[in-house]
């Protein structure tokens, strides 16, 4: 009877036997519903012992404060034995162990037909139950997947062709793919056993065929590599080309040797007083049109009217002369056909000697035409020299193009804001070059050089620091205690 | 009719330009770092031909990129890394500002960095292409190598830099592939010929630094920082062409190892390695130790389309090369400590001389002042206290103007305290026609292997036989030995002359000589005729260009004459200062 209590008790999921689609879902449903509780937030194991949480006021710090130790212990066990027996003597009228066995457990003897006779009414479905049962008298659709697999038999037939393939040593593409892969990671890691240098190592071979910078990608499929942008794009064409053809190191010429010969350091002599020469006369240039006049050149009332009157006169003049032409000639008698002053409407007449007069013009015309056409039959030779000239005069500006297309290779291009200037020419005076090689004070700098020699090449624009600019004014405050010491 | 209105400044040349400031925001970059970007990546502004066009009816003067070029940049994965490195810079500056040391510790940790391998590989597709471009990476290093530590740079990258450089000078001692050296007053110019290609480069004289103002020096580290990644890669290569070790490895390295001592007193035992390295004293140890003679005779092919007289051009040229390269084979030389170490050393090394030094000048010494079997002393001092018998005490200048004269030069006219004779300059060669100085002729002339100007030496020899009389004594064993020499070859031709008379005597010799003589004559009434037939206009241009050699010739004349005068007028002034003190 115990036994069949506690059965009863269990949730009951199975719904009644006479649904087909509820068989069928039954099983996993109780699985389902045993671990349902466990993976709820807040769920606890029904069959775990409660654990007590500690009730009361938490608002003093008694109540927080741990019971701890071996009389806590104690006294917890103490605790819990009371309760126990409170518990049976509440349910059972004593202690369970001292109450003889007739008291606690009986004989089952009625027989299990008879109780369902007894029970018929209690078991009868619920009225709400039959109401919601489908009445209809078409059955339900037979469940075909339930018994046979969908697209069973193609599945079978792969199947056996596979098997078949496998006796023979084929292998289906995609295991045979991830094969391949696998395979691959192996020979790559034996690669690198082998002793090929890594690329965190310091230095390699770049150039070789083996470097780890290619061989990371090596025996891809390109088109792969290209799609999924693990393939670098490939350096355009155009940037092998250098921007000068400048040399990078450029030779200082047989003057700026330590020991220069008297004649190589003449000329690099020369060279230095030239532009310096071309510097000074900018200068002077500048300077003369930035200086303010001296008293005698400054101009006077006198000057200054004259210049505002300067071709004032002189033009007044010459509209005199226009004026005295126009009297002495006589005005050109005005040729204006009336018809064209007046807009009359043409005559038919005059409309026909319009027409044949033009269609004369274009007969004689063509006529010209055609008789300067063959006649220039007779011209070829002085034709075929305006060819020739033609064609020398397309190669000479060929050329031209060339050479100046070649002059400009070399140049400095304007590449910002600012023109690249060239720096100033190293150069020794006789007195200054050194005897010795012990006493060569150089000249110049190579770092200016370098710089100088990028922005000649048009590798780098030339430019100019940024100038600091502040942003606010500063503030100058004197302290006062300074300044009580100044007084 | 009609159609859309076509747009101005939509499409031609506008639209293939793009400005500096919307290609920077284009890249969401700041200016440096766009401009540290186009450099490492080798884009270049552009001038566009019409600017009117490109700019949009603006005349300002900007500048400009190809907008392909920019859009190359775009898939740039440094981008990236430069965008990562502004961010973290935001992270550490506001860590320290809110002065939490913990994130800035675990944020330095993660600063981001980047490589350039990949764009050395991009731009330099074949070893040959990198060594194209080696001028300019060699020149900024060893420009570089040798800025103080004073926070112009990284101390990190002058020490890079520096040991790439010394590297490459180890390579270029072991390939034995220097050509020309030149002493310039701006630094020393070197070129050698490394797998055919010619490389130049500059190195400053040490101690030469002050440093320009008006010089970015941001642009500048990048290009270094660039150029040392290149320079990495090249040395690998090279050293691998050589089957020597990288990192270099000193030859004997066990003796180095075993008394360490030695070098304590310049270096700790961490830098003394590299030091050594760069005293370039010693040669590299290889990877497959090769014997001397492993030089096999290899069967030489015509190239086709080579004449048999371009051929042996060629021969004679690599015979030259061949003997070039072993110019001080044989010789040990000794550096004063006023001379200028590294570059003498370098250059005598890598023409197969031995090179000390005292020991207290730099570390890797091999022998001493008192070794007997030197040959050279370099000295740059006026006179000397003590000299030793059986070396020649030399100026500097005697070893630059060796290699660039590719023979060891007659040592008479470098002792010390004598006026030096030019150093010229072998990056300049002269076409025909041009003006060549004496001092140049007299070389031409000892290579071809005359003894020109035989008078003119003994009469400087009158000049200055009383002052340098001791030197003179150095020097007497090899002159006699070339005087020997010039006398044998008298005799040989005195003797192959009196071979001949007997055959001058025949009458086929003045037929030969009248043969000849007809020959020119025929000639130049050919030339006289064709000259005539020409027409008018090629009449002209030939006319033209003779005047134009006739010209150069006239000047080359005026040069010369122009020289014997100030050379005269030198002498003069010399003789009479000399008897002034003599009086």
């Amino acid at each position: 009877m115990a036994a069949r209590a506690a059965g009863r008790g269990l949730p009951s999921t199975s719904g009644p036997p006479s649904l087909p689609s509820f068989a069928k879902m039954a099983a996993p449903s109780d699985a389902c519903s045993s671990s349902f509780l466990g993976l709820l937030a807040g769920s606890r194991d029904p069959g775990a012992p409660r654990r007590r949480r500690a009730r009361g006021s938490r608002n003093r710090k008694k109540s927080w404060k741990c019971w701890r130790g071996p009389e806590a212990e104690l006294g917890r066990e103490l605790g819990a034995f009371l309760e126990d027996v409170g518990l049976q003597q509440r349910a059972a009228g004593g202690l369970v162990a001292e109450k003889p066995d007739e008291s606690l457990f009986f004989l089952d003897t009625g027989s299990e037909e008879k109780d369902r006779k007894l029970n018929q009414g209690k078991e009868k479905p619920l009225r709400i139950d039959l109401i919601l049962q489908p009445d209809s008298k078409v059955p339900p659709p037979k469940d075909v997947l339930a018994h046979q697999v969908p697209n069973g038999k193609k599945l079978k037939r792969k199947q056996r062709l596979q098997e078949k393939l496998a006796q023979q040593g084929l292998v289906p593409r995609e295991q045979r793919l991830l094969q391949a892969r696998l395979q691959k990671a192996q020979l790559a890691t034996a690669s690198r056993g082998e002793g090929e240098p890594e690329p965190a190592r310091g230095f390699y071979d770049i150039w070789s065929d083996t470097n780890p910078l290619d061989q990371v990608l090596a025996g891809q499929d390109t088109w792969f590599l290209e799609q999924t942008k693990k393939q670098r794009v490939r350096r355009p064409a155009r940037l092998k080309k250098k921007p000068s053809e400048l040399p990078a190191v450029e030779v200082i010429p047989a003057g700026g040797s330590y020991n220069p010969t008297f004649q190589a350091h003449q000329v690099l002599l020369l060279q230095a007083h030239e532009v310096e020469l071309r510097r000074q006369k900018a200068e002077e240039k500048l300077e003369r049109q930035l200086s303010f006049p001296t008293a005698a050149e400054a101009p006077t009332q006198e000057t200054a009217f004259r210049e505002q009157c300067e071709g004032l006169l002189e033009e007044s003049g010459d509209e005199e002369d226009d004026e005295e032409k126009m009297l002495r000639e006589p005005p050109a008698p005005v040729a204006t056909p009336l018809s064209t002053l007046l807009h009359e409407k043409k005559t038919e007449q005059q409309r026909r000697r319009e027409k044949e007069a033009k269609a004369l013009v274009a007969r004689r015309l063509g006529e010209k035409a055609a008789r300067c056409r063959r006649q220039e039959l007779f011209q070829l030779r002085s034709i075929r020299l305006q060819v020739k000239r033609r064609e020398a005069e397309l190669l000479r500006r060929r050329r031209v193009r060339l050479a100046k297309r070649q002059a400009e290779a070399t140049k400095p291009r304007r590449l910002g804001r600012l023109k690249y200037e060239d720096p100033d020419l190293e150069v020794q005076l006789s007195t200054e070059l050194a005897e010795s090689l012990r006493t060569l004070k150089p000249e110049g700098s190579i770092l200016r050089d370098r710089f100088k020699s990028l922005q000649k090449r048009n590798l780098i624009e030339p430019r100019e620091r940024a100038k600091f600019k502040r942003k606010y004014r500063l503030k100058y405050v004197e302290k006062r205690a300074f300044r009580e010491v100044m007084l | 009719m009609g159609g859309l209105e076509k747009k101005k400044y939509e499409r031609g040349s506008a639209t293939n330009y793009i400005t500096r400031n919307k290609a920077r925001k284009k890249l969401q970059l700041s200016l440096a770092d766009f401009r540290r970007l186009c450099i490492l990546k080798g884009i270049y502004p552009h001038e566009p031909k019409h600017k009117k066009k490109v700019n949009k009816g603006s005349t300002a003067a900007r500048t400009f990129y190809l907008l392909k070029d920019i859009k190359f940049l775009l898939h740039e994965p440094i981008v990236n890394k430069f965008r990562e490195y502004k961010v973290f810079v935001r992270k550490l500056r506001k860590a320290y500002g809110k002065s939490e040391w913990n994130t800035v510790e675990r944020l330095k940790d993660n600063k981001p960095g980047y490589k350039l391998d990949h764009i050395i590989k991009e731009r330099y597709p074949t070893f040959i292409d990198a060594l194209r471009d080696l001028d300019d990476a060699l020149s900024m290093c060893f420009l570089f190598s040798t800025f103080p530590r004073t926070g112009k740079c990284h101390v990190q990258t002058i020490q890079l830099c520096r040991r790439l450089t010394v590297e490459f000078l180890n390579y270029v001692i072991a390939s034995r592939s220097l050509r020309k050296v030149f002493l310039s007053i701006k630094g020393i110019y070197y070129q050698a010929e490394v797998l055919g290609q010619p490389i130049t480069w500059i190195a400053p004289y040490a101690f030469a630094h002050d440093h320009p103002t008006d010089v970015d020096y941001r642009v500048m580290a990048t290009f270094t920082e660039f150029y040392t990644t290149l320079l990495g890669f090249v040395n690998f290569r090279l050293y691998q062409s050589l089957n020597l070790h990288y990192p270099p490895k000193i030859e004997g390295q066990a003796e180095a190892q075993l008394k360490p001592e030695e070098g304590e007193a310049y270096a700790m035992d961490s830098e003394s390695y590299m030091e050594k390295l760069s005293a370039l004293s010693s040669s590299l140890a290889r990877v497959v130790a090769s014997s001397q003679e492993d030089e096999v005779q290899v069967d030489e092919f015509p190239v086709d389309g080579e004449s048999a007289e371009q051929e042996e051009v060629r021969k004679t040229e690599q015979e030259a090369l061949e003997t070039q390269k072993k110019l001080f084979e044989g010789l040990r030389f000794f550096l004063n400590r006023e001379v200028p170490r590294e570059p003498l050393a370098f250059i005598i090394r890598c023409f197969g001389g031995e090179v000390s030094w005292d020991k207290s000048v730099c570390i890797g010494a091999t022998y001493d002042v008192t070794d007997l079997t030197i040959t050279h002393q370099i000295v740059d001092r006026p006179s000397l206290a003590k000299q030793v018998i059986g070396r020649y005490y030399l100026q500097p200048q005697w070893v630059f103007d060796s290699v660039n004269a590719k023979m060891c030069l007659p040592v008479a006219d470098y002792f010390p305290g004598m006026l030096l004779p030019p150093h010229l300059s072998p990056f300049v060669s002269e076409k025909d026609g041009d003006y060549i100085p004496p001092e140049k002729l007299k070389l031409l002339a000892l290579q071809r292997g005359e003894n020109p100007g035989e008078e003119s030496e003994e009469e400087e020899e009158e000049d200055g036989n009383d002052d340098d009389e001791e030197d003179d004594e150095g020097s007497e064993g090899e002159d006699s030995e070339k005087e020997d020499e010039g006398k044998l070859r008298k005799l040989e031709e005195q003797r192959s002359q009196g071979k001949k008379l007997p055959v001058k005597v025949s009458a086929g010799t003045v037929r030969l000589e009248d043969k000849q003589r007809i020959a020119q004559e025929e000639k130049n009434e050919e030339k006289r005729l064709a000259i005539m037939m020409m027409k008018k206009r090629e009449k002209y241009l030939y006319q033209k260009i003779m005047f134009g050699k006739k010209r150069k010739v006239r000047e080359a004349t005026k040069l010369t004459e122009k020289r014997k005068a100030h050379d005269a007028a030198m002498k003069s002034e010399k003789k009479k200062t000399k008897k002034a003190r003599r009086a």
